[in-house]
């Protein structure tokens, strides 16, 4: 068994949902729902925030969170790399199509050429921006990276509770979610084994022109039908199996281990939710 | 018990969301198209024929975890933004569930019926997703305008021909083995 190469047909190879890296920091062993508290908090402020130096200390103070949590540096830089090549289009389309309200008066132009205008606000909106990308993949990337899919599943539920009182499904979202992570991979190996049955009977999905649209959706058929319907099939199989364990949806059902907050969670939540508040009075 | 989200409705949701989330990671859901943007891509469809066979709960749910899952694997910039990525994401199944549902109310033939339920979905991401790329300020209305038209209507036409060549063999194999217990 020496080829390890991995061929065209192992989709399970992409498969990273779910990575998660047991380093045994604080920030593994924190509450999932204070984490999840805590990082809706850094989200919003990452999303929200309209200042550049917000944006720079904010990317200062998840890059100490990712130290804090024993997670490599390089490795959770990764994802950032992969991004590089999109944030210069993305720079570029900018300088193209930059709102409005960039153009607008008040701002200082620091190069012009033709139709194309490089003011200072504009290198600040791409600044920010490039800022808040970052903050926003290191802080998606340390919750998965920390988090086991289970506790996330969990801590969902238990922070959306409060909501079912007026009609949010927080069980069903719950269940859903870990339904959905348990059948990628099992999803996958169907994939593969849907692929190199086709393939073997003469079925081509990679080639074609790129103006063959229609061509190209038919060649991939073989493939997306027999997957949609036998998982289809296997969803009726979970569902009987369901109903004869008796489960009635998320009224009275317990869990076998149960969240118990401790001072240090606390204590996070905390810390997180006082720099959230100073961060944004001293900007506005 | 609640009636809404049942065991088979949430099961059935929790394996079309993992069929969009494989699509995404594997690639699958990108079909090569001579547009711009490179690709169209069918990894909305699961909302899609969850709403045209399960209703509104179960295009729901899928949309809402497509959407968190779209966010939180997000390698370009723009799907980074929780209200880009997730937002827009939780109401294409819905309205292709309304539009289905509607349609064959109106005895619609079938076939038009989940035609219509795909070219609503897809709409309903592109505009979605592009509208709130506009005003959250990233893109500018002309610019949205052009990778709606160019890249919408391959989009559109894909996920038609995959919605129907699905639901169409679901129908007709699988629910009639469906338990009357």
């Amino acid at each position: 068994m020496a080829n390890t190469q991995p061929s065209e047909f192992d989709f399970l190879r992409n498969v990273s949902i779910g990575q998660y890296l047991p380093a045994g920091s604080w920030v593994h062993h924190m509450d999932p729902r204070f984490k999840l508290l805590a990082f809706a908090l850094l989200v919003g402020l990452a999303t929200l925030l309209g200042s550049l130096v917000g944006q720079l200390v904010l990317l200062a103070a998840t890059l100490l969170l990712v130290w804090q949590a024993r997670v490599p540096i390089a490795y959770a830089l990764r994802t950032v790399w992969l991004t590089v090549p999109f944030i210069l289009i993305f720079a570029v389309l900018q300088l193209f199509f930059a709102p409005a309200a960039v153009r607008a008066t008040g701002c200082q132009i620091l190069w012009s050429w033709g139709p194309l205008l490089l003011t200072d606000c504009l290198v600040q909106l791409i600044a920010r921006s490039v800022l808040r990308f970052a903050t926003l993949l290191l802080l998606t990337s340390l919750l998965t990276l920390t988090t086991t899919t289970n506790k996330l599943a969990q801590g969902t539920e238990k922070l959306l509770r409060p909501f079912e009182r007026v009609g949010f499904p927080a069980h069903a979202v719950a269940m859903t979610l870990t339904i959905a992570l348990r059948f990628v991979p099992t999803l996958a190996l169907e994939l593969e084994t849907l692929a190199k049955a086709q393939a073997s009977r003469g079925a081509d999905f990679g080639s074609g022109s790129r103006w063959a649209v229609l061509q190209r959706t038919r060649r991939i058929l073989p493939l997306i039908v027999p997957l949609f319907v036998n998982s289809l099939d296997q969803a009726e199989t979970l569902a009987l199996a369901m109903e004869a364990r008796g489960y009635m949806g998320g009224q009275g059902r317990g869990t076998f281990r149960q969240l118990q907050a401790q001072p240090q969670d606390w204590l996070a939540l905390a810390v997180a939710t006082a720099f959230t508040v100073l961060l944004w009075v001293w900007l506005h | 018990m609640n009636t809404t989200f049942d065991a088979r409705k949430i099961s059935m949701a929790g394996v079309l969301a993992a069929i969009a989330i494989l699509l995404g990671v594997t690639g699958l859901g990108f079909i090569p198209v001579p547009t711009p943007a490179q690709n169209a891509t069918i990894m909305h469809v699961p909302a899609i024929i969850g709403g045209v066979l399960g209703g509104t709960p179960v295009g729901w749910l899928v949309g809402l975890i497509f959407g968190l899952f779209s966010w939180l694997q997000a390698t370009t910039p723009f799907f980074k933004d929780p209200i880009v990525a997730i937002l827009p994401r939780m109401f294409i199944g819905v309205f292709a569930a309304l539009t289905y549902q509607g349609l064959r109310r109106a005895n619609v033939n079938e076939n038009v019926a989940i035609t219509a339920a795909a070219v609503v979905g897809t709409l309903t991401n592109t505009i979605g997703v592009l509208g709130l790329l506009v005003l959250r300020g990233y893109l500018d209305i002309g610019a949205a305008l052009g990778i709606a038209v160019i890249n919408g209507i391959p989009e559109i036409i894909v996920a038609a021909i995959i919605t129907v060549a699905v639901v169409v063999p679901v129908r007709r194999i699988a629910m009639p083995r469906r338990s009357t217990v």
